[in-house]
């Protein structure tokens, strides 16, 4: 369809300033990630785009090898909570996906379970912080603070919601047949769950895997009130990433801020082929 | 080998009967249709037989052994869907080789029976794709291999036909057939296609809004439809439905259909319309029958449609429309002018105005 000239370049000016918006912080952040603290630091006299003497001296700092023009020394290296991030958030996929896949299919094929769905999404209707001082206590009194089990606990409860509304739309748009056909010919019930709809639903659950991976990656809140020391993950180890002398590290923030969009990127661009199948999931049929 | 029978089968789905007080007996190695419209309840039935769906009441037996709580894996059906339901994350062959394999086979007679299916139904070449990318025909054939090959007594095909193209369609309605033939189990075959019940089934069960309207050979469903909606539904097109009232003229019964003229009716029909003189009547003739030559009826000429081998004629009287089907070498009549018809005494059937039941032709 032919279009106005005006409305295309409006359009485009539209799409340049959203991608804008939404890459430049990022550039920044990888621009910063290579500068030495001369161009990041308040003393810097300019900042440019281009870090003009770039260097690892932000990644080598944070992993403990202090530089001679960084004269704070850490505390703690990113490694740990680098580890404690991957740790949680993968199981506390792991725990979504499982209660959530299991219980988007018995409620997609059977039906039951009645109020549920809506009970679930509720979980998502208020803030989290109206629930975190009840659950912190909670966690405290089971000793589960500052435990990568209790952090994993608690993502896998947060994400379930999203872990079964996404699985429950993906078997509500599988045809039933596939699975009759199956049953006919005399396979069980757990038998056609186990080799024929979850390998069917393969794209499905990578789609809905990483989304709610990402949702757990990127949190800082909970973390921030469940963890003391220990266990703390990338955000908050982040966000302690300060010295009195220096003010914020943000060269070294960056830094870290690179390496925790590593994760995510990657399962991206590994589960691709099925993500795009799993977006369009409903166009599959015939 | 397995005789199926339906006892006063219902299905209600809360207010609404899908299915209602189906009785049906289909024998050992029959090929059974069951056509009917969309919503006619011909996929309940087939479901309620299959196990998918529990009936609301009624019994299904077969050879005599009531089935209703025997789950579905252990009714020993086949039954192919409409959207083939092929497991798209397996190959052509991991599919044919599933359903035994889940039965326990042993390996080599997974690997003897995949390899003699593959070749029935002419899969060899392809027994290694994946199934994901194989056309809608080909999906079809696998589906139907893929129940074929667990030799089941008793095969359920729901509108297996009708998302492929035509001319595939014609290739499998003779393959369907041949494979029965071959190995001789009783077939339940919906459809709402007239044409895949009339040339292959044995007998055609005709259902609307729940009910069985009529159940015999396609000649006889076609020839004495029980009612006036079979005698519409069967035939492309249907059978002219006209009303009209019984006339007894000294002996003789006909059927004047007023401002149109009258039809004579053959003797069996006469005997049984004899003490009906002056009542009304639906009158039924196939368009196919109509003669151009002799008198009787006249109609005027509306749209004349030339398809090649036959020729509709569109008639229509102050709102009452009927079709003829002429042969390709007979003159068709002149559109916009009344045109005069006869129907031979022995395409006449009747029917009642209102039960619309078909009114029995009776011997002397």
């Amino acid at each position: 369809m032919q279009r106005a000239i005006p409305f295309e370049i409006f359009r485009y000016v539209v799409i340049l300033s959203l991608v804008a918006i939404s890459l430049v912080p990022t550039l920044w952040m990888i621009s910063m990630a290579f500068k030495p603290i001369a161009e990041w630091s308040a003393a810097g006299a300019d900042l440019t785009w281009w870090p003009r003497n770039p260097t690892l001296d932000n990644f080598r700092f944070i992993f403990g090898q202090s530089s001679t023009d960084l004269i704070v020394a850490l505390e703690r290296t990113a490694g740990r909570p680098i580890f404690a991030s991957l740790l949680t958030a993968t199981f506390g996929t792991l725990i979504a996906m499982t209660a959530g896949t299991a219980a988007a299919y018995g409620l997609s094929r059977f039906g039951q379970g009645g109020n549920l769905p809506l009970a679930l999404i509720q979980l998502r209707l208020f803030p989290p912080m109206a629930v975190m001082i009840p659950v912190m206590i909670m966690w405290s009194f089971l000793g589960l603070i500052d435990n990568w089990f209790g952090l994993s606990l608690i993502y896998g409860i947060v994400t379930l919601p999203f872990a079964f509304w996404l699985m429950k739309t993906f078997f509500d748009d599988m045809p039933r047949e596939i699975e009759d056909a199956a049953l006919v010919e005399g396979c069980t019930r757990w038998r056609v769950f186990v080799r024929i709809t979850l390998p069917m639903m393969r794209p499905a659950l990578a789609s809905s895997a990483l989304f709610v991976f990402i949702l757990n990656w990127s949190d800082y809140l909970i973390a921030l009130l469940l963890t003391t020391r220990d266990w703390a993950t990338i955000p908050v180890y982040m966000a302690s990433l300060s010295s009195s002398m220096t003010g914020q590290l943000y060269g070294a923030k960056a830094a870290l801020g690179v390496i925790a969009a590593v994760p995510p990127i990657i399962m991206g661009i590994a589960i691709q082929k099925h993500l795009v199948r799993g977006l369009t999931f409903g166009a599959l049929k015939e | 080998m397995s005789e199926i029978a339906l006892e006063n089968l219902g299905k209600t789905f809360g207010d609404f009967t899908a299915l209602a007080d189906m009785n049906l007996t289909i024998a050992n190695g029959e090929f059974m249709a069951l056509l009917g419209p969309s919503g006619c309840g011909k996929s309940t039935t087939m479901n309620i037989i299959a196990g998918m769906l529990r009936p609301s009441h009624g019994a299904i037996r077969f050879n005599g052994q009531d089935v209703v709580d025997v789950p579905m894996a252990k009714r020993g059906v086949g039954f192919v869907f409409q959207n083939y339901a092929i497991f798209t994350h397996m190959s052509v062959r991991e599919n044919l080789a599933y359903g035994l394999r889940a039965q326990g086979a042993p390996g080599a007679e997974i690997t003897k029976r995949v390899k003699a299916f593959a070749e029935l139904l002419q899969l060899e070449t392809m027994l290694d794709r994946p199934a994901a990318g194989l056309s809608v025909n080909i999906l079809q054939r696998l589906a139907i291999g893929r129940s074929a090959i667990l030799k089941p007594a008793i095969f359920l095909l729901d509108e297996p036909l009708s998302n492929v193209d035509a001319a595939f369609r014609a290739v499998m309605r003779s393959e369907l057939k041949s494979l029965q033939g071959q190995f001789g189990q009783t077939m339940v075959y919906v459809t709402h296609d007239q044409l895949e019940a009339m040339t292959m089934a044995d007998r055609i069960a005709v259902m609307d809004h729940g009910k069985l309207l009529q159940v015999g050979t396609p000649l006889d469903i076609y020839n004495n439809p029980a009612d006036t909606f079979v005698a519409r539904f069967i035939g492309a097109p249907g059978m002219n439905i006209l009303d009209g009232r019984l006339i007894q003229k000294d002996d003789a019964v006909s059927v004047e259909v007023p401002g149109i003229g009258s039809v004579d009716l053959p003797p069996a029909l006469q005997f049984a319309a004899r003490d009906l003189n002056g009542s009304d009547v639906q009158i039924g003739f196939r368009p196919e029958q109509v003669s151009a030559t002799g008198s009787g009826l006249t109609m005027r000429v509306g749209l004349v449609e030339r398809i090649g081998a036959r020729t509709i004629v569109h008639l229509e009287h102050e709102g009452i429309a009927a079709k003829a089907v002429l042969p390709a070498d007979v003159a068709p009549p002149v559109a916009r002018k009344d045109w005069t018809f006869t129907v031979p005494e022995d395409g006449v059937r009747l029917f009642d105005p209102v039960t619309g039941q078909a009114l029995k032709a009776r011997a002397h």
